[in-house]
């Protein structure tokens, strides 16, 4: 079943025509990867997604259902649930008052005790601030308080920016549980290895346009895309 | 009397005033920690709050517990009614903060004067119950007055209150991650409108509770949200926006500070409050409890 669909996706910051008729498609248990150079639009499809940006036209349906005009809030509570770029911890809540407010507003939520085996880091921080937390526990916390959500459909922004590399090996696993797990992942990714590693499908994107999509396998032998769109092998960031 | 027990006595005024400036300040501040509005009409639900509790002590019950129920219940009410169906359409607007300024101070001037026209504009008040009548002893040849007394133990009841409520339950988690990010706090299913609503219904709340307490300790009329919501103001910025520790030691310090001020220079008891506010400001622009946990 198709998960989620775009269509002719538009979406403006104030007088900022962002994205150009985007088109996607999530089936049902897919891994799907939204590539693209930074400034691309990646964050912005995402927020279209999820209802956060300020202006969007165009169709996204949610299993089936129009939501292109529906409240931030009730996108989430239908099992929608984002991991935003900036992690957004929230600063004078504790790790576990962090975790316990996601488990409460969500529908059908994971059990906390069971979320926090899965990040034994957080388990021994129960008690600290938001704010006191280093930006791998962040990034870690963010994606627990997605987790316990129990979300159908997981968006993460660029989960690994900024993470030493251990980190991103801590993550990489606690992710490909979720993924066997049977949810359904969209994410964008600077980093290309991530994404092939633990993507399926991938989309291109530049300027707020599609350029390509297609099969993990098929992107790994296409160097001409890499380079051109995601700064591979260019030594550029 | 000696110089002693006159001191005290205009400092248990003074914690008195403060308690109820303290339920105005602490609805205002959580108000604008959550939802970012600044309202200007909360010292006329105040105002309703002491009316209200006045017309269904006096015409109604006779009851002084079910007066200031009412007071509560009748400016809950208010309160919910002036978010959902008037300050809710302002939010996002470009000159949001000067929309909300205007649209609130509208209200004030009209309630005032629809309460003028009903009410006229004489003091009224209103007798404690039997119970609260008298003085209660501290020994030392020290006394409190009674009905005093009553109004501070609600103040701290509330403030604890609260202070609970934020800090232990699912909603205080919920008003907590609101006032820090909003958008976070929606992406994870907090439904913002209705925490709204629910916000300025418990801040409205505490506002005619302390309208409905001030009715027997003070004259009431039509002007009394005005003097009320000045101080207030003064309170939350003494206190620090959002912190209602800050709110209930910044309301004892107006309090005392104006029951203190006017024994000292006589008409002055203005002058000091402002004076303090003025010094924090220059000393710690946040505010006392500025930038703390709400
Ligand atoms: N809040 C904003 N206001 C105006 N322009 C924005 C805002 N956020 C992003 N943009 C612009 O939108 C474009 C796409 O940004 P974004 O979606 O964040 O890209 P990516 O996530 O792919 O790096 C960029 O040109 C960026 O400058
Ligand atoms: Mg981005």
């Amino acid at each position: 079943m198709t998960v989620l669909e775009l269509r002719d996706v538009n979406a403006y910051y104030g007088n900022s025509h962002i994205l150009f008729d985007l088109a996607m498609d999530v089936e049902e248990n897919d891994v799907v990867t939204l590539l693209g150079r930074n400034g691309a639009g990646k964050t912005t499809t995402l927020r279209a997604i999820t209802g956060t940006v300020p202006r969007r036209e165009g169709h996204i349906a949610y299993r089936g259902e129009e939501i292109t005009d529906t409240a931030v809030e009730r996108i989430s509570r239908r099992g929608v649930k984002l991991v935003p770029e900036e992690r957004r911890v929230f600063p004078t809540l504790t790790v576990l008052e962090n975790v316990q407010l996601a488990h409460e507003l969500a529908a059908d939520p994971r059990d906390v005790e069971e979320t926090f085996e899965l990040f034994p880091v957080l388990d021994d921080l129960r008690g600290n601030l938001g704010r006191n937390l280093s930006g791998g526990e962040q990034q870690m916390l963010s994606v627990a308080r997605a987790l316990v959500q129990n979300p159908d459909l997981l968006l993460l922004d660029e989960p690994t920016e900024g993470l030493a590399p251990v980190i991103v090996d801590d993550l990489r696993e606690v992710l490909g549980d979720v993924v066997a797990r049977d949810v359904t992942v969209l994410m964008t990714e600077q980093n290309v290895e991530f994404a092939l590693d633990l993507g399926e499908r991938a989309y291109i994107i530049d300027t707020g346009s599609n350029v390509w999509n297609g099969s993990v396998e098929e992107l790994r032998d296409r160097e001409d895309l890499l380079e051109e769109y995601l700064s591979v092998g260019t030594g550029e960031t | 009397m000696s110089t002693h027990s006159l001191v005290f006595e205009q400092i248990i005024t003074g914690i008195g005033i403060g308690s109820r400036l303290f339920l105005v300040a602490a609805g205002l501040s959580l108000i604008f920690g959550v939802l970012d509005v600044l309202n200007f009409a909360h010292g006329v639900l105040y105002m309703i709050g002491a009316y209200v509790a006045i017309v269904v002590v006096e015409s109604v019950v006779g009851s002084f517990v079910l007066g200031v129920v009412a007071a509560v219940v009748v400016v809950a009410v208010v309160g919910g009614a002036l978010e959902s169906v008037f300050i809710r359409r302002l939010y996002g607007r470009d000159e949001e903060i000067l929309d909300q300024l205007l649209l609130t101070f509208a209200f004030v001037l009209i309630i005032e004067d629809v309460v003028r026209f009903v009410f006229g504009s004489g003091g009224k008040s209103l007798t404690p119950p039997e119970v609260l009548t008298g003085t209660v002893p501290l020994g030392a040849g020290l006394s409190v007055p009674t009905y005093r007394g009553f109004v501070i133990v609600m103040a701290v009841l509330v403030l604890a209150g609260l202070l609970a409520v934020l800090r232990y339950t699912n909603v205080g988690r919920i008003v907590r991650s609101t006032s820090s990010d909003r958008e976070m706090a929606r992406l994870l299913g907090v439904n913002v409108p209705r925490l709204y609503t629910g916000v300025f219904v418990v801040g409205a709340a505490l506002a005619g509770l302390g309208g409905a307490l001030a009715a027997p300790a003070e004259s009431i009329s039509s002007n009394l949200g005005n003097s009320i919501i000045i101080d207030a103001f003064v309170v939350v910025v003494i206190g620090g926006l959002g912190s209602f520790v800050g709110a209930f030691v910044g309301a004892i310090l107006i309090g005392i500070l104006t029951a203190v001020g006017s024994e000292v220079i006589a008409g002055a008891g203005e002058f000091f409050p402002f004076l303090a506010m003025i010094v924090v400001l220059v000393l710690r622009p946040t505010g006392l409890f500025g930038g703390a946990e709400v």
